[in-house]
């Protein structure tokens, strides 16, 4: 540093040797550095060891998406009901950015000692395979989690204004195939889970629809209810309060079984297009690593976790079904639903190529 | 008129109820709080408090999570008027004059006026909302990407209005800020731009953290080092109050000020941040001493604090009157009802009559208690400019840190502040204003993805923008502005050249 | 040289950067129709250019580089300097060491001021602050590998 006299504007009476006021050679930096190192030596090596009971420190849920979300309303009462089950502080917090990639890519790199886990979306199989395309360095990879368990998976229901002529799936696809390019849609961004739904119906039923992203879900609600947009692929729960006050009409459904609240709405796989299959699905994952008795643990505590009355009640307040998977069954899942979303991604492609 | 009254009154026995009152005024608290906290909106301060409303039932909720945002706009200008430093996005444009009024002497009078106007127009805006919010719900989901990108031109215009000084440099200026808006993920098309693999930039670079740089930290990189301390008047507990003058200068911007931010506030977006910047561009041309602008005017503090304020009543608009959340604030506010079993939707004024009425009730008997809360506290915070400056700026600089950090818990957040800061201190040496950067940081990716949706809606066609009427008529207003000013500006020459050529008519003779 | 010429050139050097960089990232201009990731930066850069080439014409009539005044630049570099301390020391060291180690850099290091009334002020600026945010506001301050 450089010497006093230079700071400050006027001559000033001697000062007493100071930290880095000082004039140079002077004993006292060298020995406030020894006595700083001499104390950090003797306590790095008392930083906790990892052999202890786990858990016995709080636990961290990252909900990649803002607060008032599906990721972070689902979140929530995991937490809470985790924190019953273990006996042990669980809190969540939100690390939020680039569609869930943030937070997304901090549990991946953390460290795998089962105290930082991750509530992830299905979006969690799109980023990677999104950043492919673009020739990005991915932000994380699917491999640098260990999946634990699902939590819930919403189907995503078709929904279009009711002012609209369509009143079946079927009058949908046939005006999208006379006039294609023409109908619009809104999603809650580019890649993101209603923008796939969308196109892997539009795969499945060789239609082409013209795309209009929402920097979120709720501006894509905002947009449909507007009449800004003829469509909208959208989780059951928010747009419920809509049907049912008839300013929307639901047409379909992606899932493998109807919508338990909406039981006159067809699913795709009925009228004749499997491949349309999607799920805004939630579960809890761990980063890649984490010691397998750790991980056996919070399998069993989610096990009893979704068998919660309170945890129950939450999310039958959410309108949410709880959809319970676990161990082998959940990685068949996540691995079916992983290579679907990539085959969907690499298909959509660069959407500026297109143009 | 009289079932409104009936329930209103059913309203405020709700409100007035002990454990309602308590939560309120929680709420006020820490909104209050939060929002003196340079940088942590009210966003961060309802997120922390989200579950602790859990275990609450959905009136009390949703009380403390309003008093919460709108204390954080009454918070939010102490920070402004007493450092510089911006205490939340919406509190920019009081930095400004606030700032100035405070080295002149006024900073209690400042703080008054932000107090009363934020009242005034949190009481009225609250009337609008309880009257008038299924009919302007229904207005406002007429604005779509079209209306968007029509408002958003004008919201640039407004940015040729901020600048006091030469038209070229505010020029450059808004351009560098749209420029710095446009880092991030490309919301069309799904690219990175200009993030260079730090995924923390891919929603930008964050309008907290460049406007607590470019107004904080630049603030202090200017005052610190100086051989003088930043030369404030200290005020006499008598001049602590506004003058009956500057009450007067006041009046008609808070009204001017109420009715714009809850028009912007209605509608869904991120628009509200704007409702401070318009707010101040309207109170500078309808001022009669524009000069004053920038140096210590009472309407530039007034107008852009009430716009705030009744931009989050209009926020609510669309939350209760259709279940649509118009923002990220709403939207969790939407979320603890919904956490508790109550539905939004249109059918809510109807279906909860207790929670609707209640809330309505509960944010008039907010207000009254902000405005009780921060008038006293006045004093205490003027004496805040008393320390001596060599201890308060580390202390401001911690301050300012803590908030940027804790938005998105992110360090990413600190360095873009340090960048910023260092922007800043730098354009105040070479004489620009910062102003037209932060809101040019703001509008970007507003601007930008509703022009590109609106022509992936129309297929290429730009016509769409003067097909549908209310973009039409926004677009047809900005023009008109523009051609306004080009005539006074040419008109002022031409007098100006007769003048001359007057004078050597005159000197000829 | 004077500040505006400064001020010109330098603007005008930064929108040369930018429309640099839009295409070694090769980001799709895309059409007027269609605008693409890199039309409107493009579109802004060339306004940016253009205002910045005209300050920098002008610029003739601003005071001189030198006379503006930069006495304070000492301190700012150190202001700088402590903030790029924090952005660095934060999530390693703790909020509260952070914090006391920065202020108190700042009032002895750079104000001169005793040291007792320093790591006074300081540490309880850090922990108080630590105290009303994380703990009463729980606003989840980083807590590093000391444990504060």
């Amino acid at each position: 540093m450089s010497q006093h006299s230079k700071w400050g504007a006027q001559r000033r009476p001697p000062k007493p040797p100071m930290l880095l006021g000082a004039p140079r050679g002077t004993r006292g930096a060298p020995r406030f550095t020894g006595a700083l190192l001499t104390l950090l030596a003797l306590v790095v090596p008392l930083a906790p060891t990892a052999q202890e009971a786990y858990p016995s420190r709080p636990i961290t849920l990252v909900a990649p998406f803002p607060p008032g979300g599906v990721a972070d309303l689902t979140a929530r009462p995991v937490a809470a009901a985790m924190e019953k089950v273990l006996k042990n502080p669980v809190g969540v917090v939100n690390k939020t950015g680039a569609a869930g990639a943030v937070g997304m890519q901090y549990v991946a790199t953390s460290k795998p000692d089962g105290y930082t886990l991750l509530l992830a979306l299905s979006s969690i199989s799109i980023i990677p395979e999104a950043d492919k395309i673009f020739d990005r360095p991915p932000a994380f990879t699917v491999d640098q989690f260990a999946p634990i368990a699902l939590i819930s998976a919403d189907p995503t229901i078709l929904v279009v204004p009711a002012d609209k002529p369509w009143k079946t799936a079927k009058d949908f696809i046939e005006d999208a195939r006379k006039r294609p390019g023409q109908i619009s849609y809104s999603s809650s961004g580019i890649y993101g889970t209603l923008h796939m739904a969308m196109e892997l119906l539009s795969h499945a039923a060789g239609i082409k629809l013209r795309h209009i992203p929402m920097p979120g879900a709720g501006p894509a609600l905002t947009a449909i209810l507007g009449g800004h947009v003829d469509a909208l692929a959208s989780g059951p729960a928010v747009v419920l309060p809509h049907l049912k006050s008839g300013k929307l009409r639901a047409l379909a459904g992606w899932g493998d079984k109807r919508v338990a609240a909406l039981p006159d709405v067809p699913t795709f796989k009925e009228l004749g297009y499997p491949d349309a299959e999607f799920y805004i699905w939630a579960g809890v994952f761990a980063p890649k690593g984490t010691p397998e008795p750790i991980l056996a643990k919070l399998r069993d505590t989610l096990r009893v976790v979704v068998a919660e009355p309170e945890f129950k009640s939450a999310m039958d307040k959410l309108e949410t079904p709880i959809a319970f998977k676990q161990g082998e069954e959940f990685q068949r899942f996540f691995d079916a639903d992983a290579r679907r979303l990539a085959a969907g991604v690499r298909k959509v492609g660069r959407v500026e190529d297109k143009k | 008129m009289l079932e409104t009254l009936g329930n209103l009154g059913a309203g405020f026995s709700v409100a007035l109820s002990p454990p309602i009152l308590f939560y309120a005024f929680v709420g006020c608290v820490i909104g209050t709080l939060v929002g003196v906290l340079p940088g942590v909106g009210p966003l961060a301060g309802i997120s922390l408090l989200l579950p602790a409303t859990f275990g609450l039932d959905a009136t009390r909720a949703i009380v403390m999570l309003a008093g919460i945002y709108y204390g954080a706009m009454y918070g939010g200008s102490t920070t402004s008027i007493l450092m510089r430093i911006p205490g939340e996005a919406a509190s920019v444009m009081t930095c400004i004059d606030g700032y100035a009024m405070a080295r002149k002497g006024r900073a209690g009078a400042a703080l008054a006026i932000a107090a009363v106007g934020s009242y005034v127009a949190g009481t009225v805006s609250i009337v609008g909302l309880m009257a008038l919010a299924p009919p302007l719900a229904t207005f406002a989901l007429r604005f779509g990407p079209p209306e968007y990108t029509a408002l958003y031109v004008l919201g640039l215009l407004v940015l040729a209005y901020m600048s006091s000084g030469s038209m070229v440099k505010s020029l450059a200026m808004a351009a560098l800020g749209l420029l710095l808006g446009m880092v991030g993920i490309d919301q069309m098309t799904g690219y990175f731009r200009y993030a260079y693999g730090v995924v923390e930039l891919g929603d930008g670079l964050g309008v907290v953290p460049v406007a607590v740089g470019l107004f904080g930290v630049a603030e202090i990189l200017a005052s610190a080092g100086q051989a003088a301390p930043p030369e404030v008047i200290k005020p006499r507990m008598r001049e602590l109050l506004p003058t009956r003058r500057e009450w007067r200068e006041s009046g008609w911007p808070i009204a001017r000020g109420t009715v714009l931010g809850f028009l912007i506030g209605i509608l869904p977006g991120s628009a509200h941040i704007i409702a401070s910047f318009v707010s101040y561009a309207v109170e500078k041309r309808w001022s009669r001493h524009p000069e004053q602008f920038g140096h210590g005017a009472v309407a530039g503090v007034a107008g852009p604090e009430s716009a705030n304020n009744s931009a989050t009543s209009g926020a609510m608009v669309p939350m209760l009157a259709l279940g649509v959340p118009s923002g990220p604030i709403p939207a969790v506010m939407l979320a603890a009802i919904m956490v508790h079993g109550v539905a939004p939707g249109p059918l809510l004024i109807q279906q909860q009559p207790q929670l609707f009425w209640g809330f309505i009730a509960s944010m008039y008997v907010g207000n009254v208690m902000l405005l009780i809360l921060n008038l006293p506290l006045v004093g205490l915070f003027v004496n805040i400019l008393r320390v001596p400056y060599p201890y308060l700026y580390p202390a401001i600089l911690i301050f300012a840190t803590l908030g940027v950090y804790a938005v998105n818990n992110s360090v990413v957040d600190v360095w873009i502040m340090l960048v910023t800061g260092l922007l800043g201190w730098l354009l105040r040496k070479l004489d620009f204003e910062t102003a037209p950067v932060v809101l040019g940081v703001v509008l970007a990716p507003l601007l930008e993805l509703s022009l590109r949706q609106s022509l992936a809606m129309s297929d290429g066609h730009y016509g769409i923008f003067v097909q549908r009427p209310i973009a039409g008529t926004l677009l047809a207003a900005g023009a008109a502005l523009v051609l306004l000013n080009l005539y006074s500006v040419v008109r002022r020459g031409r007098d100006w050249r007769a003048k001359l050529a007057l004078a050597e008519k005159g000197e000829a003779q | 040289m004077t500040t505006d010429r400064v001020a010109g050139i330098g603007l005008a050097l930064f929108a040369l950067i930018i429309l640099e960089e839009s295409w070694r990232l090769r980001l799709p201009l895309g059409t007027m129709a269609m605008p693409g990731p890199a039309y409107l930066p493009a579109l802004l850069a060339g306004a940016l250019v253009v205002s910045g080439v005209l300050i920098a014409v002008q610029g003739a009539r601003a005071p001189r580089l030198g006379a503006v005044g930069w006495s304070e630049w000492r301190h700012a570099v150190a202001i700088l300097a402590v903030c790029a301390f924090i952005a660095l020391a934060l999530e390693r060291l703790g909020y509260r060491l952070t914090m006391s180690l920065a202020c108190a850099f700042l009032l002895v290091g750079v104000e001169r001021k005793s040291l007792v009334a320093t790591l006074i002020f300081a540490v309880s600026i850090a922990v108080g602050t630590h105290y009303l945010f994380d703990t009463l506001l729980r606003v989840q301050l980083p807590r590093g590998a000391f444990g504060f």
